[in-house]
């Protein structure tokens, strides 16, 4: 699985430019779904039948944060502005790639120390330009006109049992599910799996991808923080490692309660090690599921990261492999 | 005077949710040219447009009715009026500055201290909204309950304007999207296209994009086109690479705003019809700031659009600042787009 996830991560698409990463699920999920289609935002949406006449859904963000060109100076070098929640001080000493394939340096406005650190205490957009080697504008409107979308260019790397690249969120998510649909034979319940677009930016794709399904039970996968580290987050209590989390609530929704129940019966049933989490921020599609047409029970498995939005987020293989089981065990047992 | 029925569209009164005036002019002029018009339950207007039935696909146009303003929130002793904002307005710009309060329209003034007895130190500094009176010339709070309630909408009171290539008023934001809208359904005239087209004049914009959601379900569109008005930002003492867009370089497209990136297909369809038929354009070059495309695109299976629009400089205030051309050039752009209706194709 771990080749999986190299392909995966190291496809660079951001929010709304989706397209590269699509074609490769989709390549991926074929053989496995008894039928697939693009919905009018872009999001994927396979068919796994069942027999029970219930639905079950299964969510993954295809995107990832990014850039986006909005200005080119005389001498060649572009402004940027974000893509979803990207810190610009991740960007200092970051590489990027653009769509059109030109590759830039990241680096910070200024003359002297004192300038410098200004730009730094304050950093924003307005205070950082990015470097694409081109000789004069016009050699950069070439390669990166205004408007050109990029992401992080960063390797994936895998340490055994830690594995570290780009865009694990939500990419991790996606090998997940397509494990899951290459593994599940004989589901219960039909299972959507829906790649999503354009979650970074406001859980778009999520909002609507489930209107003209109407699942029973809808799941998202995504990561949540790995707050672990260092003098890290002490008021969250999971892992990395200790398998993924069954989310209770985080800033965006409060997980069914139904959800969850499901979840942790099927993983004590099945021993699959998984952690509760309360996180107290952020959100997933799990909320665009929630408030969809008459609404549906919505909650979230999460693989633990650390360094979520980073160049360099870390997961742990055996999260990723409990979360495969968890799933397919979902899958099998049904929603009820 | 360039443009008649902008100034008449500019100087109607219809902060968030007291749009009926804008919308029942609107309606007269454009209802003998359409096939049905109805206003919702929420006070959007909708017109139909219906095409040859070759085409089974929608085409939805929106721009909003409201502009930003002001709500009387207290009657004071002194019978000057406290208010609160209407949508995103910055209390820098209201001070000494006329406004219309109530449904009768009374004229006042936003008072503030004379820089005679102010504290050197604390001029150029922003007042809290909280501070700002309306002043109408009573002198008790009985006086002033006679006229006003808590709960009067608060106009800005701005004559539109024209200097050369140049128009002031208040409100560009959105009745050029407003006029777009009617400007598009005069060109079709004569006209018969595959595709039924659908005008969406949608309320309460700017305190959450509400209307157009509510519209976009009755319609059902397979793609939409919004027309705003948008951030100038050309200040002078700003560097160029901090300006959102500019005056004077013609109709603004964005690839991504607030809450949603834009339908690539569908943006790429407005630059080469820009391109081809040499209407020049500029993007917006900042990503802050949200139209009801956020609220299209989360709405039914996903409405996915495009936007495009007037730059205006001052925007959110009692005088902002927009080019005639500027404007002109998003009425030939989105003209022929509805006209082609490749921005329906996937």
């Amino acid at each position: 699985m771990k080749k999986l996830i190299e392909k995966l991560v190291t496809i660079s698409s951001p929010s709304g430019r989706e397209d590269a990463i699509r074609e490769a699920i989709a390549e991926e999920i074929k053989p496995y779904v008894d039928s697939m289609k693009i919905d009018p935002l872009g999001n994927l949406v396979a068919l796994k039948k069942g027999k029970s006449g219930k639905k079950l859904l299964f969510d993954g963000h295809m995107d990832e944060i990014g850039v986006v060109v909005t200005h080119i100076d005389s001498n060649g070098f572009l402004r940027i502005d974000s893509i979803g929640g990207l810190s610009p001080y991740m960007l200092l000493g970051s590489r990027l790639i653009f769509e059109t394939g030109a590759s830039g340096v990241v680096d910070l406005e200024g003359e002297t120390i004192k300038e410098l650190g200004e730009s730094i205490k304050n950093l924003d957009f307005d205070h950082i330009f990015v470097d694409i080697g081109a000789i004069d504008k016009s050699d950069a409107e070439r390669k990166a006109p205004i408007g050109t979308f990029g992401t992080y260019d960063s390797e994936f790397i895998d340490l055994g049992k830690r594995l570290i690249s780009k865009s694990m969120d939500d990419r991790i998510a996606c090998a997940i599910m397509i494990q899951v649909l290459k593994e599940l034979k004989d589901p219960k319940d039909d299972v959507y799996f829906v790649f999503a677009v354009q979650e970074e930016v406001g859980l778009v794709g999520a909002s609507v991808a489930a209107f003209d399904i109407m699942p029973d039970m809808a799941v998202a996968v995504d990561v949540t923080t790995g707050p672990d580290t260092p003098k890290s987050l002490k008021r969250m209590g999971f892992k990395l490692g200790e398998g993924p989390t069954i989310k209770i609530k985080d800033r965006g929704s409060i997980s069914s309660s139904r959800v969850v129940s499901r979840l942790k019966e099927i993983a004590e049933k099945k021993e699959i090690p998984t952690q509760y989490e309360v996180l107290i921020f952020g959100g997933t599609d799990a909320r665009g599921y929630q408030t969809t047409g008459r609404g549906i029970a919505s909650g979230t498995v999460s693989v633990p990261c650390r360094y979520v939005h980073s160049p360099h987020e870390m997961v742990d293989y055996d999260d990723v492999l409990n979360a495969v089981r968890l799933l397919k065990a979902l899958a099998e047992e049904g929603v009820e | 005077m360039k443009l008649e029925r902008l100034k008449d569209l500019c100087e109607l009164p219809g902060i968030s949710g007291f749009e009926e005036k804008v919308s029942s002019f609107i309606r007269s002029i454009v209802e003998p040219r359409v096939d049905s018009i109805w206003t919702d339950t929420v006070g959007n207007l909708i017109a139909e447009k219906k095409g040859t039935g070759k085409s089974s696909k929608k085409l939805m146009l929106l721009a909003h009715t409201d502009e930003v303003g002001l709500m009387v929130k207290k009657i004071n002793e002194d019978g000057t009026l406290s208010f609160t904002s209407v949508g995103g307005v910055d209390p820098r710009v209201l001070m000494g500055k006329k406004v219309l309060v109530g449904k009768d329209f009374v004229p006042g003034v936003i008072g503030f201290e004379a820089i005679h007895t102010q504290d050197p130190t604390a001029l150029l500094k922003t007042p809290s909204m909280g501070k700002l009176r309306i002043y109408l010339g009573y002198s008790k709070k009985e006086e002033a309950q006679k006229n006003h309630r808590i709960g009067d909408p608060v106009f800005f009171d701005t004559q539109y304007e024209e200097i050369g290539d140049y128009a002031i008023a208040k409100s560009f934001d959105d009745r050029t999207g407003c006029e777009v809208l009617i400007r598009i359904l005069e060109s079709l005239e004569g006209y018969r296209l595959d595709f039924d087209v659908y005008f969406a004049w949608v309320v309460q914009e700017e305190v959450g994009l509400r209307g157009s959601g509510v519209a976009a379900k009755q319609i059902k569109p397979d793609a939409a086109l919004v027309f705003e008005n948008t951030t100038a930002g050309d200040n002078p003492e700003l560097p160029d690479y901090r300006w959102a867009t500019s005056l004077g370089r013609g109709p603004v497209l964005t690839f991504a705003h607030s809450g949603l990136v834009l339908d690539k297909r569908i943006l790429d369809t407005i630059v080469d019809t820009a391109k081809k038929n040499s209407i020049e354009f500029q993007y917006k070059s900042r990503i802050a700031g949200g139209t009801d495309a956020a609220r299209l695109a989360r709405v039914i299976s996903g409405i996915p659009s495009g936007v495009i629009s007037t730059p205006s400089r001052y925007i959110h205030s009692p005088t902002s600042v927009i080019n005639v051309n500027d404007f002109l050039g998003v009425v030939k752009l989105a003209s022929l787009l509805v006209k082609e209706g490749k921005v329906l194709s996937r």
